[in-house]
């Protein structure tokens, strides 16, 4: 039984939740949730442009800016860092905020490292499109913004910091524990990484050790736990339920933070790495299964439906518990074998990024907004919409390139397959994936064009909090 | 969990725990991996890039080939990389040592290069891999920003690329390598891993030992090898 006073449902009464609603706080949120808005859309047309090249190579291949491997580096980054990184920690802060019970500040910190931010993000955009390309997955801006983007992180999350310490109550929730952690070890995690590949790089192999713990880090310590801070967040409070295993929380919350990490070696199965890596990666990845059934469990109220935001969170949680056992599945060597380098791994990829954490963020933004900005989302069929084509996307891009990988990975294992027949054999699996990016980036239109109306028709009293 | 402060070690016991034991760990076992010199041919393996081979390792990185390409070959019997012909044995973390820009890449939409100079029975020559870049093949997109279309003036220039078909320059004109697509063709050029390293030789096939302990000091630096070397 849990102690009311550690109830994950005894947040702050509503009367007196502050209102970051109020204040320079509120601009500053808005703006990172607007801007990271328009990154997404962006991100979705990069991403779009990426997947008809690797089934139609010619495609815009005479542009030097927009060779495959550059709009790959482009979409990537810019969902990463545009979408996640302005989306994500403007939510964990919103929720610390509110857990605190206390307004953002200091917001001139927090609004200032949130401009340099997005400049740091458009510069390096601009810089991987002009040859700045690091080439490392999930670090592909050029080490020139990099130090940019450390300080103006380290200053949006010092309102984190605040609202933290700040906290008028001793007792921390899941979703506090999540929001702190990806805060604070955003920062360590980056700069380890660009010191040691960027600026004095490791030695040979030891690099792609080195990025390998980073972009399973990057997930593992920052993506997921913005999301799942999100999902905790909401969940109780939309459901009205208590969360089924909290009292497991905490481990699972641990086991993820200190395993996380070394599952990234799965990738480097086979490879030049010393074999301990990969062996480690995947005894670490069959015991994180525990963090997914913890999650699960807990989240499950999530399912009962009904909010618009549940329904996101629900397939956020479904595709997070999903997409870590199949992880958990490839990491073992008779079937990485099979998946390594192909298609396949994409489809992983994708479908956690998009599927699992995008997903999460998308829900607990439905339930924030109408609190932030004061005034219901604008309208209710985009939301729908929203959901729809968004749920179909991610589920038709991560088969269809899932099928592919398949398809490619035995085709390779076999020699005598020359590469021509497996691009002939994938096509039309690949012509699928890009017909869902398309519907991704629809869905990301409606998303974006339902925000900026919600913030530009006048505030509707009374029915603030009635949201979706 | 009460404590703030408590909770921030946990955080940076967490981070530190994964930080010591995959970065600090393997760097303690490779960061001071020496080259190996051969007594019997005097000279010391792997050979450190040439010059304009590595101004073409920057063309690779940032053209992003890597998005499409590996340079990693895996053991026999893992994959059919040796079987394909991609190397005689599998890279090991040897042949890297020189890399400043080490790309070991994610996907193989397009072969491994690991060994591109190397391969048998017959490895593509410079005016292969200018056609192939220039005029593009399967899913191999064209790179034909790298070159110029250029007049004829006079003689036909010796660098200008020997093209037939739907490639073939207009009369009077010509087809010229940039110094980029040069580089870039002498950095896959250099990639060559024939050399034979003691512990890039297969395992003998006895009963499999257990699986390397995460205790990186248990291997001396110079046994350690990729996945055969267990």
């Amino acid at each position: 039984m849990i102690p009311a006073a550690t109830h994950p449902l005894a947040g702050p009464p509503a009367s007196a939740q502050p209102d970051s609603d109020r204040g320079p706080g509120r601009c500053v949120l808005l703006f990172m949730l607007g801007s990271g808005m328009l990154w997404l859309v962006l991100s979705a047309v990069l991403a779009l442009i990426s997947s008809i090249q690797v089934h139609s190579p010619q495609y815009l291949s005479d542009l030097e800016f927009l060779t495959h491997g550059r709009a790959q580096a482009l979409a990537e980054t810019a969902f990463v860092y545009g979408w996640i990184g302005n989306c994500g920690p403007a939510l964990a802060l919103w929720i610390l905020c509110r857990l605190a019970g206390e307004p953002l500040r200091p917001s001139r910190w927090a609004g200032t490292g949130a401009f340099f931010w997005n400049l740091g993000v458009a510069i390096g955009l601009a810089g991987i499109a002009f040859g700045g390309v690091t080439a490392i997955p999930m670090l592909e801006l050029p080490r020139y913004v990099q130090p940019l983007l450390f300080a103006s992180y380290a200053a949006v999350a010092l309102a984190g910091v605040t609202a933290w310490t700040g906290r008028r109550r001793e007792v921390m929730f899941a979703s506090h524990w999540y929001a702190v952690a990806a805060l604070f070890l955003f920062p360590w995690l980056f700069s380890v990484a660009q010191v040691m590949l960027l600026w004095f790089p490791v030695r040979g192999v030891l690099q792609a050790v080195v990025a390998g713990w980073f972009a399973q880090g990057l997930w593992t310590l920052w993506i997921a736990p913005l999301a799942l801070a999100g999902a905790y967040y909401v969940v109780p409070r939309v459901s009205g339920k208590v969360l089924p295993a909290y009292d497991t929380a905490a481990l699972g919350f641990w086991c993820l933070l200190v395993l996380g990490a070394w599952t990234g070696g799965r990738h480097l199965i086979g490879g030049p790495a010393p074999a301990w890596i990969a062996t480690v990666a995947i005894g670490a990845s069959v015991i994180l299964l525990f963090h997914y059934i913890v999650v699960f469990t807990n989240l499950r109220p999530g399912f009962a439906g009904g909010a618009t935001s549940l329904r996101f969170i629900a397939f956020g949680v479904a595709a997070y518990v999903l997409g870590g056992l199949v992880d958990g599945v490839t990491a073992i060597r008779g079937v990485a074998v099979l998946t390594q380098f192909t298609h396949f791994d994409e489809a992983q990829r994708q479908f956690a990024l998009h599927g699992a954490a995008t997903m999460m963020l998308f829900g607990t933004l439905y339930f924030a907004l109408p609190r932030i900005a004061g005034r219901p989302w604008a309208s209710r069929g985009l939301v729908r919409g929203h959901f729809a084509l968004y749920a179909l996307g991610i589920l038709l891009l991560a088969f269809c390139l899932g099928t592919a990988g398949w398809i490619q990975g035995s085709a390779l294992n076999d020699p005598k397959t020359a590469f021509a027949d497996i691009a002939i054999l994938t096509r039309g699996w690949l012509l699928g994936a890009t017909a869902a990016q398309t519907l991704l980036l629809a869905a990301d239109i409606f998303l974006a064009v339902n925000f900026f109306t919600t913030l530009a028709c006048a505030p509707q009293g009374g029915d603030k909090e009635g949201a979706p | 969990m009460k404590s703030g402060p408590l909770f921030f070690l946990g955080l940076a016991a967490a981070f530190g725990f994964s930080f010591a034991g995959i970065v600090i760990g393997s760097n303690a076992q490779l960061g001071r991996q020496a080259p190996f010199y051969d007594d019997s041919e005097g000279v010391s393996f792997p050979a450190r890039l040439p010059g304009s081979a590595a101004a073409g390792q920057l063309a690779y990185r940032d053209l992003g080939c890597a998005s499409c390409h590996t340079q990693q070959v895996r053991r026999a019997g893992f994959g059919s990389d040796v079987d394909r012909g991609w190397g005689d044995r599998q890279s090991v973390a040897r042949d890297y040592i020189y890399q400043t820009h080490v790309q070991l890449g994610w996907s193989r939409t397009g072969p491994d290069l690991t060994n591109i100079a190397g391969r048998k029975p017959s490895a593509p020559d410079a005016g292969d891999l200018m056609r192939l870049l220039y005029g593009g093949q399967g899913a191999m997109p064209a790179y034909s920003f790298l070159f110029e279309d250029r007049k004829i003036v006079g003689q036909v220039s010796d660098d200008a690329l020997r093209l037939a078909g739907r490639l073939e320059p207009a009369p009077g004109r010509q087809i010229v390598p940039t110094d980029r697509a040069r580089e870039l063709v002498d950095y896959l050029l250099s990639l060559n891993t024939t050399y034979d390293y003691p512990e890039a030789q297969p395992a003998p096939a006895v009963h499999p030992a257990p699986e390397a302990h995460p205790a990186p000091v248990a291997h001396p630096a110079p046994a350690a090898g990729g996945e055969a070397k267990k």
